[in-house]
Protein backbone atom coordinates (compact mmCIF):
# COMPACT_ATOMS: atom_id res chain seq x y z
CA UNK A 1 0.00 0.00 0.00
CA UNK A 2 1.53 2.84 -0.86
CA UNK A 3 1.37 6.88 1.27
CA UNK A 4 -0.78 8.36 -1.48
CA UNK A 5 -3.25 6.12 -1.76
CA UNK A 6 -3.21 6.33 2.55
CA UNK A 7 -3.36 10.10 2.05
CA UNK A 8 -5.98 9.69 -0.58
CA UNK A 9 -7.67 6.86 2.09
CA UNK A 10 -6.96 9.70 4.58
CA UNK A 11 -8.30 13.12 2.89
CA UNK A 12 -11.75 11.10 2.06
CA UNK A 13 -12.47 11.00 5.93
CA UNK A 14 -14.15 14.54 7.06
CA UNK A 15 -13.35 14.32 10.71
CA UNK A 16 -8.99 13.48 9.18
CA UNK A 17 -9.22 16.40 7.55
CA UNK A 18 -10.55 18.46 10.81
CA UNK A 19 -7.28 17.06 12.20
CA UNK A 20 -5.24 18.21 8.97
CA UNK A 21 -2.25 15.23 9.26
CA UNK A 22 -0.88 13.34 6.45
CA UNK A 23 0.62 10.12 6.80
CA UNK A 24 4.12 9.89 6.21
CA UNK A 25 5.49 6.17 6.30
CA UNK A 26 3.98 2.68 7.47
CA UNK A 27 4.83 -0.49 7.02
CA UNK A 28 2.98 -3.72 7.62
CA UNK A 29 2.94 -3.26 11.51
CA UNK A 30 3.57 0.63 11.71
CA UNK A 31 2.31 3.75 10.44
CA UNK A 32 3.53 7.20 11.25
CA UNK A 33 1.97 10.80 10.66
CA UNK A 34 2.45 14.59 11.20
CA UNK A 35 -0.64 16.46 11.99
CA UNK A 36 -0.75 20.33 11.38
CA UNK A 37 -1.54 22.86 14.24
CA UNK A 38 -4.97 24.50 13.93
CA UNK A 39 -6.75 26.96 15.97
CA UNK A 40 -9.73 24.51 16.31
CA UNK A 41 -6.99 22.10 18.18
CA UNK A 42 -6.63 24.44 20.54
CA UNK A 43 -7.65 23.24 24.12
CA UNK A 44 -5.57 26.29 26.59
CA UNK A 45 -6.34 29.13 24.92
CA UNK A 46 -4.33 30.96 27.35
CA UNK A 47 -0.87 28.99 26.38
CA UNK A 48 -2.53 27.99 23.38
CA UNK A 49 -2.00 24.02 23.88
CA UNK A 50 -3.44 21.09 21.64
CA UNK A 51 -6.91 19.98 23.21
CA UNK A 52 -5.86 16.55 24.83
CA UNK A 53 -9.05 15.13 23.12
CA UNK A 54 -7.73 16.07 19.49
CA UNK A 55 -4.03 14.51 20.61
CA UNK A 56 -6.26 11.23 21.25
CA UNK A 57 -7.95 11.72 18.59
CA UNK A 58 -5.09 11.86 15.96
CA UNK A 59 -3.39 8.84 18.04
CA UNK A 60 -6.47 6.61 17.37
CA UNK A 61 -6.98 8.06 13.55
CA UNK A 62 -2.65 6.84 13.33
CA UNK A 63 -3.75 3.76 14.81
CA UNK A 64 -6.67 2.75 12.60
CA UNK A 65 -3.90 3.46 9.98
CA UNK A 66 -1.91 0.72 10.74
CA UNK A 67 -4.40 -1.73 11.80
CA UNK A 68 -6.20 -1.06 8.37
CA UNK A 69 -4.66 1.61 5.18
CA UNK A 70 -6.98 0.21 2.87
CA UNK A 71 -9.92 0.77 5.05
CA UNK A 72 -13.25 1.56 2.05
CA UNK A 73 -16.35 3.25 3.60
CA UNK A 74 -15.18 3.88 7.13
CA UNK A 75 -11.85 4.08 9.30
CA UNK A 76 -11.70 0.77 11.52
CA UNK A 77 -13.92 0.34 14.32
CA UNK A 78 -12.62 1.56 17.89
CA UNK A 79 -13.24 -0.83 20.88
CA UNK A 80 -11.99 1.23 23.79
CA UNK A 81 -8.17 2.95 24.62
CA UNK A 82 -6.73 4.47 27.51
CA UNK A 83 -4.40 7.28 27.14
CA UNK A 84 -1.59 9.04 29.56
CA UNK A 85 -0.92 12.85 29.24
CA UNK A 86 3.04 13.01 29.65
CA UNK A 87 3.54 16.74 28.51
CA UNK A 88 1.53 19.54 26.79
CA UNK A 89 1.24 19.39 23.53
CA UNK A 90 2.09 23.03 22.62
CA UNK A 91 1.68 25.22 19.32
CA UNK A 92 3.38 23.43 16.26
CA UNK A 93 3.36 20.23 14.36
CA UNK A 94 2.41 16.93 16.75
CA UNK A 95 4.00 13.56 15.24
CA UNK A 96 2.76 10.11 16.06
CA UNK A 97 3.93 6.75 15.80
CA UNK A 98 1.23 3.64 15.90
CA UNK A 99 2.53 0.04 16.49
CA UNK A 100 0.40 -3.02 15.52
CA UNK A 101 1.32 -4.88 18.73
CA UNK A 102 -0.62 -7.87 17.70
CA UNK A 103 -3.73 -8.09 14.75
CA UNK A 104 -5.39 -11.30 15.46
CA UNK A 105 -8.84 -12.36 13.52
CA UNK A 106 -11.01 -10.04 15.20
CA UNK A 107 -9.12 -7.88 17.42
CA UNK A 108 -5.74 -5.69 17.14
CA UNK A 109 -3.72 -4.13 20.12
CA UNK A 110 -2.18 -1.13 18.90
CA UNK A 111 -0.11 1.13 20.77
CA UNK A 112 0.63 4.67 19.77
CA UNK A 113 3.55 7.41 20.77
CA UNK A 114 3.35 10.91 20.06
CA UNK A 115 5.95 13.83 20.20
CA UNK A 116 6.73 17.68 19.19
CA UNK A 117 10.91 18.36 19.52
CA UNK A 118 12.10 14.58 19.84
CA UNK A 119 10.47 11.71 20.22
CA UNK A 120 12.02 10.45 23.91
CA UNK A 121 10.17 13.70 24.94
CA UNK A 122 7.26 11.74 24.46
CA UNK A 123 3.56 14.04 24.71
CA UNK A 124 1.16 11.31 25.42
CA UNK A 125 1.16 7.21 24.79
CA UNK A 126 -1.97 5.36 24.49
CA UNK A 127 -2.92 1.97 24.01
CA UNK A 128 -6.13 1.32 21.45
CA UNK A 129 -8.02 -1.67 20.65
CA UNK A 130 -9.68 -2.33 17.20
CA UNK A 131 -12.91 -4.96 16.54
CA UNK A 132 -11.60 -6.60 12.72
CA UNK A 133 -15.22 -8.11 12.00
CA UNK B 1 -19.58 20.38 48.43
CA UNK B 2 -21.70 22.64 50.32
CA UNK B 3 -19.64 25.41 50.43
CA UNK B 4 -19.97 25.82 46.64
CA UNK B 5 -22.70 28.37 45.86
CA UNK B 6 -25.33 28.35 43.19
CA UNK B 7 -24.17 31.04 42.09
CA UNK B 8 -20.17 30.09 41.92
CA UNK B 9 -21.04 26.94 39.68
CA UNK B 10 -23.29 29.59 36.70
CA UNK B 11 -20.18 31.78 36.87
CA UNK B 12 -18.00 29.19 36.19
CA UNK B 13 -20.09 27.80 33.53
CA UNK B 14 -20.62 31.36 31.93
CA UNK B 15 -16.65 31.73 31.69
CA UNK B 16 -16.52 28.23 30.09
CA UNK B 17 -18.92 29.59 27.63
CA UNK B 18 -16.91 32.52 26.95
CA UNK B 19 -13.49 31.35 25.73
CA UNK B 20 -13.51 32.78 22.57
CA UNK B 21 -11.31 30.03 20.41
CA UNK B 22 -10.50 26.38 20.68
CA UNK B 23 -12.07 22.98 19.92
CA UNK B 24 -14.57 23.73 22.79
CA UNK B 25 -15.66 26.88 21.10
CA UNK B 26 -15.96 25.06 17.55
CA UNK B 27 -17.95 22.23 19.36
CA UNK B 28 -20.35 24.76 20.35
CA UNK B 29 -21.12 23.32 23.90
CA UNK B 30 -24.26 24.14 25.66
CA UNK B 31 -24.31 23.45 29.42
CA UNK B 32 -27.65 22.33 30.45
CA UNK B 33 -27.09 21.38 33.74
CA UNK B 34 -24.67 22.26 36.54
CA UNK B 35 -24.61 21.16 39.76
CA UNK B 36 -22.06 19.75 42.93
CA UNK B 37 -23.51 16.18 41.54
CA UNK B 38 -21.96 16.58 38.06
CA UNK B 39 -22.88 18.67 34.83
CA UNK B 40 -24.93 17.58 31.64
CA UNK B 41 -23.69 19.24 28.34
CA UNK B 42 -24.88 19.24 25.07
CA UNK B 43 -22.85 18.82 21.35
CA UNK B 44 -25.19 19.87 18.18
CA UNK B 45 -24.38 17.38 15.37
CA UNK B 46 -21.44 18.59 13.63
CA UNK B 47 -20.40 16.78 10.58
CA UNK B 48 -17.05 17.88 10.61
CA UNK B 49 -17.11 15.15 13.20
CA UNK B 50 -17.98 12.13 11.16
CA UNK B 51 -15.77 9.91 9.58
CA UNK B 52 -18.17 8.47 6.70
CA UNK B 53 -19.27 9.45 3.59
CA UNK B 54 -22.75 10.82 4.80
CA UNK B 55 -21.56 12.28 7.47
CA UNK B 56 -23.75 10.19 10.08
CA UNK B 57 -21.40 7.98 11.98
CA UNK B 58 -19.38 10.25 14.41
CA UNK B 59 -15.43 9.17 14.86
CA UNK B 60 -14.51 7.91 18.50
CA UNK B 61 -11.95 10.67 19.39
CA UNK B 62 -14.45 13.64 18.98
CA UNK B 63 -16.45 12.04 21.96
CA UNK B 64 -13.30 11.39 23.49
CA UNK B 65 -12.48 14.98 23.66
CA UNK B 66 -15.98 15.94 24.88
CA UNK B 67 -15.50 13.65 27.68
CA UNK B 68 -12.20 15.79 28.58
CA UNK B 69 -13.67 18.90 28.27
CA UNK B 70 -16.81 18.18 29.90
CA UNK B 71 -14.47 16.20 33.01
CA UNK B 72 -12.53 19.83 33.51
CA UNK B 73 -15.88 21.49 33.61
CA UNK B 74 -16.88 19.57 36.28
CA UNK B 75 -13.70 19.91 38.79
CA UNK B 76 -14.25 23.56 38.15
CA UNK B 77 -17.51 23.87 39.44
CA UNK B 78 -17.15 21.33 41.90
CA UNK B 79 -13.70 22.34 42.92
CA UNK B 80 -12.60 25.35 44.13
CA UNK B 81 -9.93 27.36 44.54
CA UNK B 82 -7.99 25.38 41.43
CA UNK B 83 -6.24 27.33 38.95
CA UNK B 84 -5.51 25.35 36.42
CA UNK B 85 -5.56 21.09 35.86
CA UNK B 86 -3.80 18.59 33.46
CA UNK B 87 -5.51 15.38 32.43
CA UNK B 88 -3.12 12.68 33.47
CA UNK B 89 -4.96 9.38 32.38
CA UNK B 90 -8.03 9.18 29.88
CA UNK B 91 -9.83 5.87 29.23
CA UNK B 92 -12.91 5.47 27.05
CA UNK B 93 -14.70 2.43 26.26
CA UNK B 94 -16.96 3.02 22.75
CA UNK B 95 -20.07 1.17 23.57
CA UNK B 96 -21.38 1.03 19.94
CA UNK B 97 -21.35 3.06 17.13
CA UNK B 98 -22.38 6.38 17.22
CA UNK B 99 -24.55 6.49 13.83
CA UNK B 100 -26.92 9.57 14.04
CA UNK B 101 -27.13 13.23 13.78
CA UNK B 102 -28.79 13.70 16.89
CA UNK B 103 -27.28 16.23 19.40
CA UNK B 104 -24.60 14.45 21.28
CA UNK B 105 -25.15 14.61 25.45
CA UNK B 106 -22.34 14.26 27.73
CA UNK B 107 -22.98 13.86 31.52
CA UNK B 108 -20.17 13.74 33.89
CA UNK B 109 -19.06 14.38 37.43
CA UNK B 110 -15.99 14.48 39.71
CA UNK B 111 -16.15 11.04 42.03
CA UNK B 112 -13.21 11.89 44.27
CA UNK B 113 -11.05 14.83 44.71
CA UNK B 114 -7.91 15.39 46.53
CA UNK B 115 -5.57 18.20 47.36
CA UNK B 116 -3.49 17.46 44.03
CA UNK B 117 -5.81 14.53 41.88
CA UNK B 118 -9.35 14.73 40.78
CA UNK B 119 -10.87 11.08 39.73
CA UNK B 120 -13.53 11.74 36.83
CA UNK B 121 -16.50 9.46 35.15
CA UNK B 122 -19.00 10.36 32.63
CA UNK B 123 -21.23 8.87 29.86
CA UNK B 124 -22.71 9.88 26.35
CA UNK B 125 -25.92 9.28 24.57
CA UNK B 126 -27.44 10.79 21.62
CA UNK B 127 -30.51 12.91 22.76
CA UNK B 128 -33.62 11.20 23.43
CA UNK B 129 -31.69 7.56 23.37
CA UNK B 130 -30.24 8.22 27.30
CA UNK B 131 -30.89 4.25 27.41
CA UNK B 132 -28.32 3.12 24.45
CA UNK B 133 -24.92 4.68 26.20
CA UNK B 134 -22.44 5.20 23.01
CA UNK B 135 -19.66 5.64 25.03
CA UNK B 136 -18.16 5.86 28.79
CA UNK B 137 -14.84 6.91 30.20
CA UNK B 138 -13.28 7.45 33.28
CA UNK B 139 -9.54 10.09 33.91
CA UNK B 140 -7.61 11.78 36.30
CA UNK B 141 -6.50 15.02 36.29
CA UNK B 142 -3.62 16.98 38.24
CA UNK B 143 -5.00 20.07 39.35
CA UNK B 144 -2.56 23.21 40.63
CA UNK B 145 -4.54 25.33 43.37
CA UNK B 146 -4.31 28.75 42.89
CA UNK B 147 -6.82 31.72 43.53
CA UNK B 148 -7.13 32.39 39.97
CA UNK B 149 -8.74 30.05 37.63
CA UNK B 150 -7.41 29.85 34.13
CA UNK B 151 -11.66 30.31 33.31
CA UNK B 152 -11.25 33.85 34.91
CA UNK B 153 -8.27 35.15 33.30
CA UNK B 154 -9.08 33.96 30.36
CA UNK B 155 -12.65 36.19 31.01
CA UNK B 156 -10.32 39.10 32.24
CA UNK B 157 -8.21 38.75 28.87
CA UNK B 158 -11.04 39.03 26.59
CA UNK B 159 -12.46 42.39 28.31
CA UNK B 160 -9.32 44.26 27.66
Amino acid sequence: MNLQTVNANVARVPFFRFLNFEVQSMDDFHAEAEMTFEAHHIGNPIMEHYHGGIIASFMEATAAIAVQPDFTEVPAKPINLTVDYLRPGVKGPLYARANVTRKGKRIASVSVITWQTGREKQVAEGLYHFLLV
Amino acid sequence: MADISREYMEQIAQMWNARGKGLITHMALEIEKVSSEGVRVRMPFNPDFCVDKDQTLLHGGILTALLDSVFGLANFVTIKGVSSMATLDLRVDYLRAARSRADVIVSAHCFRKTRHIAFNAGNIWFDGHEDAEIARGTASFALTRGDTSLLEAMTKGKAS
